[in-house]
C-alpha cells in the first residue's frame, strides 16, 4: 500500500508542477491598439476660387467600429462656382492624433482618391501628382452647375485606393481604404 | 530465399514472446474474470481474422481465450464468436504460417475485435506484436479511420480527412483550413481530443482550423452527437478523438515513413515515426515523430489561386514506463503553420468584397510558387501532457491526465503599415494567445455483478489574450471549469445499459478594451459564473450476432463561450458583435441540448454490411449568428454585420453507409448524410448547414498468388455527389454575398499495392481527385464568393515501415 501512496504522491507532484507554471501575468489588462492603423476623420475643405468663406464637411467616428455610428456632415455648396479643395485625414484614437494626410503624402506613388458625385451639379478634378506623374487626390477643384431641384439632394463618394507596387492611375488594383459618401447638394 | 530459413526460427521465438506477457499478465486477468458471477454469460466477442497484407480472411484460424481457456476456429469467412463474462481477456490468434497475435480485451459489452495477422516472413522483417486496450463501445454513433481508410487521406488537414466518415463534413477556408462539422453543428459546440487531452486552440473564427498534426493518429474517431457527460458541456454536437497508437510493448526499434506528394499544389509531406522498447528495461518506452508539409500555389480549372501556398512543421515525442499495475506517460507536441490567403479573400471594405465575389474568377491569380506573401497566418501550438494511472485488484483503476497547451495565432494584413516606422516594427494585425491547463482524474471502478462504470472529475483553467498594441476582437478572459461526472454501465446478456450525468462549473472574467464615445479608452470588466447540468442514457442491443442497435438520449446545458459574447471588431470586411454588447441584451445564459440518436449496424456479414444512424438534436436559446439591421457603417464604407442572438433550432437527419462484397474480388460501397437544421422561432432554415451528400464506390482487389513481389493490390473508383442547398433562409440573397452554389459530381479514382522490397515492404497507392478537372464551388467553403475548388490533383502515397532492433 505505501507504493500505492507513494504512486498517487508522484502523480499528485506532478500535477501541481503543470498547474503552477500556469499563474504568472493572468491578471493583465488590455493596452490600447497603439499599432492599429485607423482613420477616425476625414475633412472635406472647400475654399471659393474667388475668395468667400470656405465651406467643410466632416466624417468622424472617434470610438471605432462599431458602437455609436460616426458622425456624417453634408456638404452643401454654391451654384456655378470654383472650388479650390483639400483633404485631410486624421487618427484621433491616438495621443496626439496621427496626421494621416502627411503619412499619404510620403507614399503619394501608393495612393489614389477618386470623388464621384452623383445627383448634384459637381464636378471634382484632382490636381496634385506623385512622383510618377500620376494624380493623388489630396489636392481638388471642385466646380459646381446649376442648383439641385427643391427637396432633393445627392451624395459625393470619396473613396481612396491603396495600391502599393500596382497604382496605374485606375481604380481597380489594390484595395479600399476609405469610402465615405456625404451627402451633397447645391444651393 | 536464404534469409527465410534462419527467420523461421526467429519466427518461433517471437512467438513465445507474446507467451511470456500473457503469463505476467495472467493474474490481473484471473483477478478480473473470477470477480463476476460464475457461467451463463453471454457478452458476445466477436470479430474476423484476416491476413495483414491481402486483407483476405482466414478461415480455420484458431482463436483462444487464455484465462478461460475458451477456444474456437474461425469460420470460412474468418468469423468467430464467443460468449464470455465480463471482465479483462488475454485472446490468442493463430495460425499456420502467421505470427500469433495476443490482445488484451475487455469485455464489458459485446466486442467487436478483429485480428490482422502478419505472414511469418513478414515477422521476420519486425512485425511488432501489441497488445491494444479496447474502448468500451459507446451508445452514440461513433465512426473511425484507421489503417488502410486513414492511410488515403495521409497529407490531407484533419478536417478534410475527417470528411471520409459519414455526417462529417467541415467548414472550409481555402486548401488549408478545415474545421470539422458534425451533423451540421461545429466550432464552440464540438470537442477536439488529442491524444486524451481537450485541444484548446482559438475556436472562434470560421477560418481557424484545428491545430493538429493528423499524421501523429494511428486512429481518428468521431462520436456523433452530444456526449457531454464524459467530454465535457462543450461536446453538443460531438467528438473527434485523435488517438496516437498505443507505445511500443516488445522490445526493439522500429521506424516508419511516410512520404506523400500531390500534383495539383505541389503539396510534399514526410512523417517519420522511430519507436522503441528497451531490452533491458521492458516497461519503458518511447516514440519520436515528426511531419514537414509545404504546398503550394493551388489549381482551380484554369487559374491558379494566388498565394494559396502553406506550410507546416509538427514533431511530437512521448517517454512511458508501464507496468501491469501502474503506468506513466510523458507526451509533448508542436504544431507550426503558416498558410497564405488569397488576396480576394482578404478584402478589408465592403466595396472589395462585392467587387471580388461579382469577379467570375479572382482578380489576382498567379503562376506556381511556394512563396507566402500577406495575408498570411501564423500558427503554433504546443501541448505537454502527463498521464499517469494505477491499477489495484480490489479498487479498480485510477488515471490522472494533466495537460498544458499553447496556442498563438498571428494574422498579417494584406499591406504593411503606412506609417514608416509601424511598417518597419512589422507586426500582426491580430496576434493571439490562449493558455490552458486542463487536468482529469478518473476511476473505473472494478466491474461488480454486471455493473462497470467511472467517475471522473475535471478541470479547465484557460487564460486569452492579444499582444500590446494590436487590435482586440476577442477580449482578455480566465475562464475556470471544474467538473464532476459518472457513468455507469450495466450488462446483461445481450443488453447494455449505460447513464452518466455531469455538472460543470464554470467562471468566465472578461477584460475588454473599448472606447466611449469620445474615443477615449477604457477597460470594460465583467464576471460571470455558471452551473451546467448533463445526463444521457443510453442502450445498445445486440439483437442478433450480426445486428446491433444502439440507442442514445441526452441533454446538454452549455455555457457560452467568450466570443458569443463579447467579439467586437472587424475582420475581412465584416463586422462581429458579441450578444453582450447588443444593447438592449442583458447578459447571455446556457443553451440547452436535447439530443436523440439511433443506430442500426449490420456487421460481420459476408456480403452486406452498413450502419444507419437516425438523430434529432433540439437545441433551446441555441446560440447563432444574424445579420444586424441596419449594417454598421466605418470608414471604409457599409460592412456586412452579425450580431450573437439566441433562437430555439432542431437538427435532423441520417447517415447511411453500407457495403456489398459482390464477389470475392469486388465491393461496392455507398455513403449518404442527411442535415435538416430549422430555427422553430422564426420558422425558418439555419444558415450554413451542410447540403445532402452521397458516395458511391467500386473497389477490387486483385487476387494473391503466393510469394508475389505484390501484395494487397487494389483498384478503386468512386464517386462524390453533392447536392445543392436548397433549405436555406427566406429572403436569401440580402443574408449571404451568394447563392448557395450548384450541386456536384466529382470522379476519383485509386490504385494501390504492398511492394516487397528486399526486406521492406512499401504500402503505396496514387489517388487521382477531381479527375473531370471540373469547376465547382461548395456552399461551406468560404472561398466560393472568389474562387473554384481545386481542379485534378493527382496524390502518391508511400508508408515504410522499418525493424531498426538489431538481429540476432
Amino acid at each position: 500500500m505505501n507504493t500505492l501512496l507513494f504512486r498517487l504522491f508522484l502523480l499528485a507532484l506532478l500535477a501541481s508542477t503543470t498547474l503552477l507554471s500556469a499563474c504568472k501575468d493572468d491578471k493583465e489588462d488590455p493596452t490600447p491598439d497603439e499599432d492599429n492603423e485607423q482613420i477616425t476623420t476625414l475633412i472635406y475643405t472647400l475654399t471659393p476660387a474667388g475668395g468667400g468663406t470656405p465651406v467643410t464637411v466632416q466624417y468622424r467616428d472617434l470610438d471605432g467600429d462599431g458602437g455609436t455610428a460616426p458622425t456624417i456632415g453634408t456638404l452643401t455648396l454654391a451654384p456655378n462656382t470654383t472650388y479650390t479643395g483639400t483633404l485631410e485625414l486624421k487618427d484621433e484614437t491616438k495621443t496626439p492624433a496621427e496626421n494621416t494626410t502627411a503619412e499619404i503624402q510620403e507614399k503619394a506613388e501608393e495612393h489614389l482618391f477618386f470623388y464621384e458625385p452623383s445627383g448634384t451639379n459637381l464636378t471634382v478634378t484632382r490636381t496634385d501628382k506623385d512622383k510618377n506623374n500620376l494624380e493623388i487626390g489630396l489636392t481638388t477643384r471642385a466646380v459646381t452647375g446649376a442648383a439641385n431641384a427643391t427637396g432633393t439632394t445627392g451624395t459625393l463618394k470619396i473613396t481612396l485606393r491603396h495600391q502599393p507596387g500596382s497604382k496605374n492611375g485606375t481604380f481597380t488594383p489594390g484595395s479600399t481604404d476609405v469610402e465615405v459618401n456625404f451627402p451633397t447638394v447645391v444651393r | 530465399m536464404l534469409f527465410r530459413a534462419p527467420g523461421r526460427s526467429r519466427g518461433r521465438l517471437t512467438r513465445w514472446l507474446p507467451g511470456v506477457v500473457v503469463l505476467c499478465a495472467l493474474p490481473l486477468g484471473q483477478l478480473a474474470a473470477q470477480s463476476v458471477a460464475p457461467g451463463g454469460c453471454a457478452l458476445l466477442l466477436s470479430g474476423r481474422v484476416q491476413d495483414h497484407e491481402s486483407r483476405g480472411a482466414l478461415a480455420g484460424a484458431t482463436v483462444v481465450v487464455l484465462e478461460t481457456q475458451q477456444a474456437t476456429q474461425t469460420e470460412p469467412d474468418g468469423h468467430y464468436h464467443l460468449d464470455l463474462c465480463p471482465g479483462v481477456y488475454h485472446v490468442q490468434v493463430s495460425f499456420v504460417g502467421f505470427t500469433p497475435e495476443t490482445v488484451e480485451v475487455r469485455v464489458s459489452g459485446a466486442v467487436l475485435r478483429d485480428f490482422q495477422l502478419h505472414p511469418d516472413a513478414i515477422a521476420l522483417k519486425g512485425a511488432v506484436v501489441e497488445g491494444q486496450h479496447m474502448a468500451a463501445p459507446t451508445p452514440q454513433a461513433t465512426g473511425n479511420l484507421s489503417g488502410q481508410a486513414l492511410q488515403q487521406t495521409r497529407g490531407q488537414a484533419l478536417g478534410e480527412a475527417l470528411q471520409k466518415i459519414s455526417g462529417v463534413t467541415a467548414i472550409q477556408t481555402g486548401p488549408s483550413i478545415f474545421k470539422p462539422m458534425i451533423h451540421g453543428l461545429h466550432s464552440n459546440r464540438v470537442t477536439i481530443l488529442n491524444n486524451g487531452v481537450r485541444q484548446e486552440g482559438q475556436q472562434w473564427g470560421q477560418e481557424h482550423g484545428p491545430e493538429i498534426d493528423p499524421f501523429i493518429a494511428s486512429q481518428l474517431t468521431v462520436v456523433k452527437g452530444a456526449a457531454s457527460v464524459r467530454y465535457g458541456s462543450d461536446a453538443i454536437g460531438g467528438v473527434v478523438l485523435v488517438q496516437p497508437k498505443a507505445l511500443r510493448d516488445s522490445a526493439g526499434t522500429g521506424a516508419e515513413l511516410n512520404l506523400v506528394g500531390m500534383s495539383n499544389n505541389g503539396l510534399g509531406a514526410a512523417s517519420g515515426t522511430v519507436e522503441g522498447n528497451v531490452r533491458q528495461l521492458p516497461a519503458l518506452s518511447w516514440r519520436a515523430q515528426g511531419t514537414v508539409k509545404r504546398a503550394g500555389t493551388m489549381r482551380a480549372p484554369g487559374y491558379y489561386l494566388r498565394n494559396s501556398g502553406f506550410e507546416e512543421y509538427d514533431f511530437s515525442a512521448a517517454v512511458g514506463w508501464r507496468k501491469a499495475n501502474y503506468g506513466l506517460e510523458v507526451f509533448y507536441s508542436q504544431f507550426n503553420t503558416r498558410l497564405g490567403i488569397l488576396p480576394a479573400a482578404h478584402a478589408e471594405s465592403p466595396s472589395d468584397l462585392y467587387a471580388a465575389i461579382a469577379r467570375r474568377r479572382p482578380l489576382e491569380t498567379s503562376g506556381f510558387s511556394y512563396a507566402i506573401n500577406r495575408a498570411y497566418q501564423q500558427i503554433s501550438h504546443d501541448l505537454l501532457k502527463v498521464t499517469g494511472f494505477v491499477r489495484t485488484g480490489t479498487a479498480g483503476k485510477l488515471t490522472a491526465t494533466l495537460g498544458q497547451q499553447t496556442d498563438y495565432r498571428d494574422e498579417y494584413d494584406l499591406y504593411s503599415a503606412r506609417n514608416a516606422d509601424r511598417a518597419a516594427r512589422n507586426r500582426p494585425a491580430l496576434s493571439y494567445s490562449n493558455r490552458t491547463t486542463t487536468g482529469e482524474l478518473l476511476w473505473e471502478h472494478r466491474p461488480l455483478g454486471g455493473f462497470t462504470g467511472s467517475v471522473g472529475v475535471a478541470g479547465t483553467y484557460q487564460f486569452n489574450r492579444y499582444a500590446d498594441g494590436t487590435r482586440g476582437f476577442i477580449p482578455f478572459y480566465n475562464n475556470t471549469i471544474a467538473g464532476a461526472f459518472a457513468i455507469e454501465r450495466w450488462t446483461r446478456n445481450r443488453w447494455q445499459l449505460e447513464a452518466g450525468i455531469r455538472a460543470d462549473y464554470r467562471t468566465l472574467e472578461t477584460r475588454r478594451g473599448t472606447r466611449d464615445t469620445l474615443g477615449v479608452y477604457y477597460v470594460d470588466r465583467r464576471e460571470f459564473t455558471y452551473l451546467t447540468p448533463a445526463a444521457s442514457l443510453g442502450a445498445i442491443f445486440d439483437a442478433t450476432p450480426h445486428l446491433t442497435l444502439n440507442l442514445t438520449t441526452s441533454l446538454t446545458q452549455r455555457a457560452p463561450a467568450a466570443n458569443e459574447r463579447f467579439s467586437d471588431g472587424v475582420h475581412n470586411a465584416q463586422y462581429e458583435l458579441g450578444y453582450d454588447l447588443v444593447p438592449g441584451n442583458g447578459a447571455l445564459g446556457p443553451e440547452t441540448a436535447y439530443h436523440t440518436g439511433l443506430t442500426a449496424s449490420w456487421h460481420d456479414n459476408p456480403r452486406l454490411n452498413g450502419e444507419l444512424t437516425l438523430y434529432q438534436t433540439t437545441i433551446d436559446g441555441y446560440i447563432h449568428q444574424r445579420p444586424i439591421l441596419p449594417p454598421v457603417i466605418n470608414i471604409r464604407g457599409t460592412l456586412v454585420s452579425w450580431q450573437y442572438q439566441r433562437t430555439n433550432a432542431v437538427l435532423r437527419g441520417l447517415d447511411l453507409g453500407a457495403t456489398y462484397r459482390l464477389a470475392p474480388q469486388w465491393q461496392v460501397g455507398g455513403k449518404a448524410s442527411i442535415v435538416r437544421g430549422r430555427d422553430t422561432q422564426e420558422d425558418e432554415w439555419l444558415f450554413f448547414m451542410p447540403a445532402d451528400r452521397a458516395e458511391l464506390s467500386v473497389r477490387y482487389a486483385v487476387p494473391e498468388r503466393p510469394a508475389a513481389r505484390l501484395t494487397g493490390r487494389y483498384v478503386q473508383l468512386g464517386s462524390y455527389a453533392v447536392a445543392r442547398q436548397t433549405r436555406v433562409p427566406a429572403d436569401y440573397a440580402a443574408k449571404d454575398y451568394a447563392l448557395p452554389p450548384a450541386g456536384y459530381v466529382l470522379l476519383g479514382l485509386e490504385a494501390g499495392a504492398t511492394v516487397h522490397w528486399g526486406r521492406l515492404p512499401l504500402t503505396i497507392s496514387l489517388a487521382g481527385s477531381n479527375l473531370l478537372n471540373q469547376r465547382y464551388r461548395d456552399y461551406l467553403n468560404r472561398y466560393r464568393y472568389f474562387a473554384d475548388e481545386m481542379g485534378r490533383n493527382v496524390t502518391l502515397r508511400v508508408q515504410v515501415p522499418f525493424e531498426l532492433s538489431r538481429r540476432r
